[in-house]
């Protein structure tokens, strides 16, 4: 499928507080309860569609690890678009939200668009975190917040297509370089029967290497 | 523009070959297809196009490990990450497989091995790919084809004799070494043949370990490596007095000294000169007038002629005069040193598979046959190491492989390698995950980080990083060795048992025991022991006996496994025991 625009996102945030499910309910519409630690970091893909303009999201799933975090910070680097994502019931990993976002402004490039997510909205009985604590960081740093819930899919669709709106009005202002791909930002390619887009067509290392 | 300059210099083969003299099928009729759709190693699980496009994404590198460590022989680590932008894909492939060989006799447990390879391809992906998802197969069959000269298929044969005696005295070193060099052999074959019929695939580097028996082989051709990282208490050095480690670097304590041990030879133009002088001088036609199988202490100059000059030729090991002349002023066979020498003005790595087709710069001619497939093969007893009891330092002690393209190798010194490995262990002492963690860690420090200007750097921000693919394997010798402990034990019950099957069957039938005095050398499940193979040998008409023997014998074989399968002691194989051929 051929897109106008491809925009790349990176999702981030302690461990455990949903981000591999976030990106599975909205990459498969589905939820898995027991999911894989993510150690490194993992791909998803998605084609919306903004402004009557097909956009394809490349997701960048990471691991929340400590450990990680270095490996973590060279990922920074070419995402157009950061889902920032903490856990409601757990105090902690709200807490940490300033470390990422340094972490983030710090080695990212200074046009990204940063969403700040309080996740699993459906365990509404066991929240640590208010609604209005969230709004509030989100007021003070400059992000756009949304509470989601990997599980129910509340609100997911909506975290990843608002980000991508912010990104599309941002090109349209001309604030981002699109020429260059270390923004997070590819133009599509026209598909056409001979020039079909990624999939179908990966060439062939011989012609990659020889001059024509 | 810079970068690129940069990185032709860097990779193993200018990547700018002149376009490859079109084969009649290539021209005429549409471009062959690929044998192979690019894909990464199966155990990443890489599965969508989109995947394999976010990680060769040349701006960012990704690190990518195996999602799930599970599948992994032995949890071990492998981490991978894709160039700055030399070429579309990675083309680096990695590969693994756990497997058994089952014995002649059924009774007794299949005798498993792990294979490991690395492949490093230049000039498209398709050789590396290839390999990785070939090699395994052709492996298996040259192991299948030695299994009863691997093992004893004879009861009485306590333990196996070795070595065989055929015409030549035949070790088991020796047919698992030919099992890994013929395979190197069919593997390059294989790719020639491919050339009518799919794209060309290009070349590439191998290293590929083996683990059989209680040992680990190392085979490796090209410039790819494998190094054991061993992590020794002093005292423990101090009792192999007689092999001192000169490359100890210190560890974590003063007490322990982290080891680095070459399993591998890089085969570049520059540490092969002997070899590919010594071919171009007895086969000066394979240089087409173009280039001189020779090496000057000095380059040879117009303004020189006429005056004295040190040289070497063939497998010289010295230098000697000769007078320069016109002839001198030729492209010497091997230019430049170390990392950047190049053979035929072209190459840097001068062994691997591949390559059928390729030309050198400037005079066209063929490269190939300066190149070679076969490999070197280093191996190690596992059985001889020594391991302190109660040390808690199984993988200081065995070591752990690590295997790498020569993206690690080109800014990682051995010893730092082995180092990094040792420390990283140190800090994920429990997990599952931690030989990821290492293999992760090892290609991160390679590859380093983008500065501002998009440069990778190595932590410091300084001396530059690799700008090439990296792939690295990381394997705890221990673990294996312990998997084999478990299965010699199993083979040795299962022998026994059958021994003592045998002699309550003997007893119960008299007949059947004179049968067997008789034919002493026949075995229970009518293969031919090893005394009758040489026999043999010298002479075919014994065939007949052979055959004969295996007769007669087939009555007490039946009954043995019969009450075997009753017993239920082999393992669960119920099928019926197969003939095989002696
Ligand atoms: N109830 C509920 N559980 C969730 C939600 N999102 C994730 N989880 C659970 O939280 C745990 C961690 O999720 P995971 O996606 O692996 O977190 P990650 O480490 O940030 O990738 C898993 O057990 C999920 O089942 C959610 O929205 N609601
Ligand atoms: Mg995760």
């Amino acid at each position: 499928m051929s897109y106008a625009y491809l925009f790349k996102y990176i999702i981030i945030g302690d461990t455990g507080v949903g981000k591999s499910c976030l990106l599975l309910q909205f990459t498969d519409k589905r939820f898995q309860p027991v999911h894989d630690l993510t150690i490194g970091v993992e791909f998803g893909a998605r084609m919306i569609t903004i402004d009557g303009k097909q956009i394809k999201l490349q997701i960048w799933d990471t691991a929340g690890q400590e450990a990680f975090r270095s490996i973590t910070r060279s990922y920074y680097r070419g995402a157009a678009g950061a889902l920032l994502v903490y856990d409601i019931t757990r105090r902690e990993t709200f807490n940490h939200l300033t470390t990422w976002l340094e972490d983030a402004r710090q080695h990212s490039n200074s046009n990204m668009v940063i969403m700040l997510i309080g996740n699993k909205s459906d365990l509404e009985s066991r929240r640590e975190v208010k609604k209005e604590e969230g709004e509030a960081f989100a007021r003070e740093h400059g992000l756009v917040f949304m509470e989601t819930s990997a599980r129910t899919a509340a609100n997911v669709e909506e975290a990843f297509i608002n980000t991508a709106k912010e990104i599309y009005e941002k090109i349209q202002e001309g604030v981002f370089d699109i020429n260059n791909e270390a923004n997070g930002i590819k133009i599509g390619t026209v598909s056409t029967p001979t020039n079909p887009s990624i999939g179908s067509n990966l060439p062939g290392g011989q012609s990659s290497n020889s001059c024509c | 523009m810079f970068n690129r300059l940069k990185n032709r210099v860097l990779t193993s083969i200018v990547p700018d070959i002149p376009s490859i003299t079109p084969s009649p099928s290539y021209s005429i009729g549409r471009p062959l297809p690929d044998k192979f759709q690019y894909q990464r190693p199966p155990f990443l699980q890489l599965l969508t196009p989109d995947e394999l496009k976010a990680s060769a994404d040349h701006n960012v590198r990704p690190i990518i490990v195996p999602r799930d460590v599970g599948i992994m022989p032995f949890s071990c680590g492998y981490a991978e990450c894709v160039n700055s932008g030399k070429s579309e894909w990675n083309e680096d492939q990695a590969a693994f497989s756990m497997n058994v060989l089952h014995h002649p006799s059924k009774d007794f447990p299949d005798l498993p091995y792990v294979y490991f390879g690395i492949f490093d391809g230049h000039a498209g992906y398709g050789a590396a790919l290839a390999a990785s998802l070939q090699f395994h197969h052709i492996l298996h069959e040259k192991l299948v084809d030695i299994i009863e000269l691997l093992l004893p298929t004879n009861v009485n044969e306590t333990p196996p004799m070795f070595p065989l005696m055929f015409h030549k005295t035949v070790s088991k070193d020796e047919l698992i070494i030919g099992a890994l060099e013929s395979s190197f052999y069919d593997m390059d074959a294989v790719l020639a043949e491919d050339r009518t019929k799919y794209r060309n695939a290009g070349g590439c580097t191998s290293v590929v370990t083996l683990f059989i028996l209680g040992k680990m082989y190392v085979a490796n051709a090209g410039d790819s490596r494998a190094i054991l990282s061993q992590r020794l208490s002093k005292e423990m050095i101090k009792m192999q007095n007689d092999k001192p480690y000169p490359n100890g670097t210190k560890c974590d304590s003063d007490d322990y000294q982290v080891i680095a041990t070459p399993f591998s030879f890089d085969h570049t133009p520059d540490t092969e000169r002997g070899r590919i002088l010594s071919l171009g001088k007895v086969h000066p036609d394979l240089m087409g007038g173009e280039y001189l199988a020779m090496e000057y202490a000095k380059k040879p100059m117009t303004k020189d002629l006429g005056t004295r000059i040190l040289y070497k030729t063939g497998n010289m090991k010295g230098w000697t005069y000769k007078t320069l002349t016109k002839e001198d002023l030729k492209m010497p066979i091997v230019t430049g040193e170390g990392k950047r020498s190049r053979l035929l003005g072209t190459i840097g790595v001068t062994r691997g598979f591949g390559d059928h087709d390729l030309r050198a710069l400037g005079s066209g001619l063929l490269i190939k046959p300066f190149l070679s497939c076969h490999p070197e093969i280093v191996y190690r007893d596992l059985s001889l190491i020594i391991s302190l009891p109660d040390d808690n330092n199984i993988d200081g002690e065995y070591g752990i492989l690590i295997m790498g393209t020569d993206g690690l190798w080109d800014v990682l010194e051995n010893e730092t390698v082995a180092r990094i490995t040792f420390e990283t262990l140190k800090k994920y002492p429990n997990e599952k995950h931690r030989y990821t963690m290492v293999a992760q860690e090892l290609v991160a420090k390679s590859r380093g980080r983008a500065n501002d200007s998009g440069h990778w750097r190595l932590s410091d921000l300084k001396a530059p990083a690799t700008v090439d693919d990296i792939s690295v394997i990381v394997i705890p010798v221990y673990q294996y060795y312990k998997e084999f402990c478990e299965w010699e034990k199993k083979f040795f019950e299962a022998q026994q048992r059958r021994e003592a099957l045998r002699n309550n069957s003997n007893n119960k039938n008299s007949n059947n025991k004179n049968k067997q005095q008789a034919m002493p050398t026949a075995t229970t499940n009518g293969n031919v022991s090893l005394n009758k193979i040489v026999e043999n040998i010298d002479d075919d008409d014994e065939d007949d006996e052979v055959q004969e023997a295996k007769e007669e014998n087939s009555e007490i074989s039946d009954e043995i496994d019969k009450a075997i399968e009753k017993l239920n002691l082999n393992d669960g194989n119920s099928e019926e025991p197969t003939e095989s051929t002696a």
